[in-house]
Parts: structure tokens; sequence; C-alpha cells
């Protein structure tokens, strides 16, 4: 599904991803872990260009997405991403953010796209919201809009990045089982996150990334219970 | 000669005539600045070196020289070089436009700026190109906070006309000037003129104070 060859990235003369290597297979979840700083964001910024990486492949569905003639804005119609502050458009009405992409991009009729919409709404439980503005939603709410809206394109991949670090703690639950849902769904997720808790339940994988380097992956019950590397001891010492 | 009440009856038929053209020629070139300011703002933030250039000294020269001197080139100056003929409408209309438009530039440019990244994220991480994500979403966001502004260059704009009298424009204080020119009731004329301009800009900062209310969302 992802697969990332020999990625780097840098700002001038700090790299901050050296040489990341992994794969991502169709319907797995990945948890990438790391302190704040590690470039664990960076890396899932990269897979759908929101930075450009500096050297390396990247290939989503066998498309090499550093090639210039890969049409990138087709790609991300097929990567949803969920942002850590949720990026609403605040002039919109909730149902016309969920719309908006689905009926200019895809050439759905308004009537297709609102229902679409609504049945994504009620998924995500925020079916009463949809002529409120983001504004009068908390957090938690526009967070699962936000969701709603990057699966309107019905997307193979979902990217979230910290979705739940911007909220309220009495928040984060909501939005977690949102997540979970789209992952027995067999939705494909990477996940970059602080929510320990989360990934080793809901993770197929965990990824622990420090100083721009793959320091250790593997299940969440080995890399949580059996850490190899001092690094990763050190960090889940700290957060578990 | 009558008395004060006859010269401000004689005189405001021509007054009227002076202010519609000062009206006209404000409308006008606030919208062709608009225009302006749009294309040089997207120039300005071009990031061809190529486009981006030409948008800062032409916003730069219009900052760093008196409107005078730009209607004055503009009438006179260019056309001498360039052997073309412009009417002294055209050149009024073009002039204004300009020096309007290069302080739009800033205003829109400040307006996109002001939209956080994450708009312009969200909108690319959809599958919408650069100029759709500006269109449909960051835009639109941005103009409601630049009202207050446009509504200031228009104000300005109304102002600035008044530099038209001295390439023969038939504006408000053009007019103004030929009327105490035979009369010789200077006082009565430019405070007539002077109120003219008050209660046309004063009418506009209202307008401005409702659009604000009915479309600035904070």
């Amino acid at each position: 599904m992802i697969m990332v060859k020999n990625l780097t990235k840098s700002y001038g003369d700090i790299e901050v991803l050296k040489d990341i290597s992994t794969s991502i297979a169709p319907q797995e979840v990945v948890c990438i872990i790391g302190s704040s700083g590690s470039g664990k964001s960076t890396f899932l910024r990269c897979l759908n260009l929101l930075e450009e990486p500096t050297s390396g492949d990247i290939l989503i569905e066998e498309k090499n997405i550093i090639d210039k003639s890969t049409n990138i804005n087709k790609l991300r119609q097929q990567m949803g991403m969920v942002f850590q502050q949720f990026n609403l458009f605040p002039q919109k009405k909730v149902i016309e953010n969920i719309t908006l992409a689905p009926i200019k991009l895809k050439k759905k009729s308004k009537k297709e796209a609102e229902t679409q919409a609504l049945e994504l709404l009620e998924k995500v439980g925020l079916s009463e919201k949809a002529d409120a503005y983001p504004s009068n939603l908390s957090g938690g709410q526009q967070q699962r809009v936000a969701i709603a809206r990057a699966l309107a394109m019905e997307p193979h991949v979902m990217l979230f990045d910290e979705p739940t670090s911007a909220l309220d703690p009495e928040m984060v639950g909501e939005v977690l089982r949102v997540m979970k849902q789209l992952a027995k769904e067999g939705m494909t997720m990477v996940i970059v996150t602080h929510e320990m808790g989360f990934a080793r339940e809901v993770a197929d994988r965990v990824i622990y990334i420090d100083g721009g380097r793959i320091v250790e992956e593997g299940s969440p019950r080995e890399l949580f219970a059996n850490p190899t590397h001092e690094r990763t001891k050190a960090f889940l010492s700290k957060v578990l | 000669m009558g008395t004060t009440l006859d010269v401000i009856k004689d005189a405001f038929p021509y007054l009227l005539q002076g202010l519609y053209m000062t009206v006209l020629i404000s409308v006008v070139s606030i919208i062709i600045s608009l225009v302006i300011g749009l294309i040089a703002c997207f120039m300005r933030m071009s990031k061809y070196t190529i486009l981006r250039y030409p948008a800062a000294i032409y916003v730069n020269i219009i900052r760093g020289t008196p409107i005078l001197i730009q209607i004055l080139f503009i009438y006179f100056g260019a056309p001498s070089v360039l052997d073309i003929h412009l009417s002294a409408f055209t050149a009024g209309l073009i002039a204004i436009s300009l020096n309007i438009g290069a302080y739009n530039t800033e205003i829109f440019r400040g307006g996109i700026e002001s939209i956080s990244k994450g708009q312009m994220e969200a909108g690319r991480s959809l599958g919408f190109t650069y100029s759709q994500t500006m269109a449909y979403i960051v835009l639109p966001q941005a103009v409601r906070r630049m009202i207050p502004s446009f509504v200031n260059q228009l104000t300005h704009a109304i102002k600035d006309t008044s530099m038209l009298s001295v390439i023969g424009i038939a504006e408000l204080t053009m007019v103004g000037q030929s009327i105490y020119a035979m009369n010789f009731k200077s006082f009565e004329i430019l405070t007539m003129v002077a109120l003219m301009y008050f209660i046309t800009i004063y009418t506009v900062s209202l307008i401005s104070t409702r659009l604000e209310r009915r479309f600035v969302i904070s």
C-alpha cells in the first residue's frame, strides 16, 4: 500500500528525517510514536507531500509520488488527512465542510454529496450538527467533523497527525472511539500519536522514531512489553 | 452678486456635477484597483522571482512617490515618450487605479497571510490544487477580514481624486475652483465643497460599518 525507501528530509543543514524505510500493508493500522521534535509528524506529512522529501522514494499503491509526473492532487484524494488543529473551514457549515471536496473534485451532485455527508456525520455521532458552524462545536466535535470530511473523499488511507493532542482530556475518548471504529472496518491508517493506550489497543504495528530515524518497530505487544533498544526503553519509561 | 443663499443655490448644480465625476472616478478606479491588487498580490507571493520583483517594484514606487507626481507623470510624462495620447479622464483613472492598486496589493497580501497555514494544508490534503484552495477556502475568509481596509481605500480614492484638478478634470474640487474664480466667494464655495466630500465619505464609512457587522466573523 505504502512503501517508503531511504526517505530523508532536511531543512537547510538540519536533517530531520534520516534514511527512513518502511512499508504499510493494506488495512494495517500503524501508530508512530516518539518525543516532540523527533520527526514523526514530518514523516507523516511527507507521505502526502505536504512536506517535500529531500531524497528517497515513496510509493503509494505502486505509484512513486516523488516522480514529477505523478498527479499529486489526484493522489491526495485517496489519502485522507486529519490535523492536530482540525483545520475546518470556519466560514462553512459542518455539512459544507464535508461536501465541498466531493462536489468540486468528484463532481458529485449536491444532493448525493449531502446524503453521503449525513451518513458520515451519523457515523461520527454528529447528525444533529450538520447546520452548525465549526466555531460552535467543541474541539472533539470539530475533530470528528474533520474525520468525516476526510472520509467523504473515500480515501484508501487515512493519515492522522496527533489528532487528539489539541483536545481537552475529556474529549479525547470520543475521537479515539471514531478512529477505533474506522480501524475495525479495515481502513488503512497511519497515526502519529501520544496516546499509548490507544496505540497498544488498536495498532497492528508501532513505530518508534527518534532523532529522525526509525529506532524500533514491531507489534504493540513486543514493543511496549519488551523494547530492545535503550532509547525506546527510556522513552517508554517516561510515557507509560 | 446676491446673498449667501443665492451663491449656494447658483453653485449647487455645478458642484453636484463635479461630485458625480468624483464619485464616478473613485468607484471605477477602486474596482480596477482591486483587480490590480489581486494580481500583484499573487505575483508578490509567487515563488518565481520574475513575477515577484516587478510587483515589489511597482508597490514600492507607488508608495514612495507623491500621488500628484504620479498623476502628472501619467498625463504629461509618459505620453510624451511613448507617443500616445491619453484623455485627462483616462489618465486620471489610470493614476488613481495604479495608486490605490499598490496599497490593495499589500492589503490582499496581509489578508491572505493572516489566514492560518492549516487552511491551505487542509484544502491541499483533500486534493484541491493551490488555486482551488485559494479560491474556495482561503480568499473567502481573507476578503472578509479585508473589508474594512478596502472601504478605507475607497475613502482615500475619493479624496485623492481632488488632485485630478491639476490635469483639468471637472471633478468636485476643480468645479469649486472655477466657481470662486468667477464670483470670488471662496469661503462659501470651499465650505460647500468640503461639506460635499465629508457627506460622501461619511456615508461610505456608515455603509462599511454595516457591512462589517454583517460579514466579519471573529
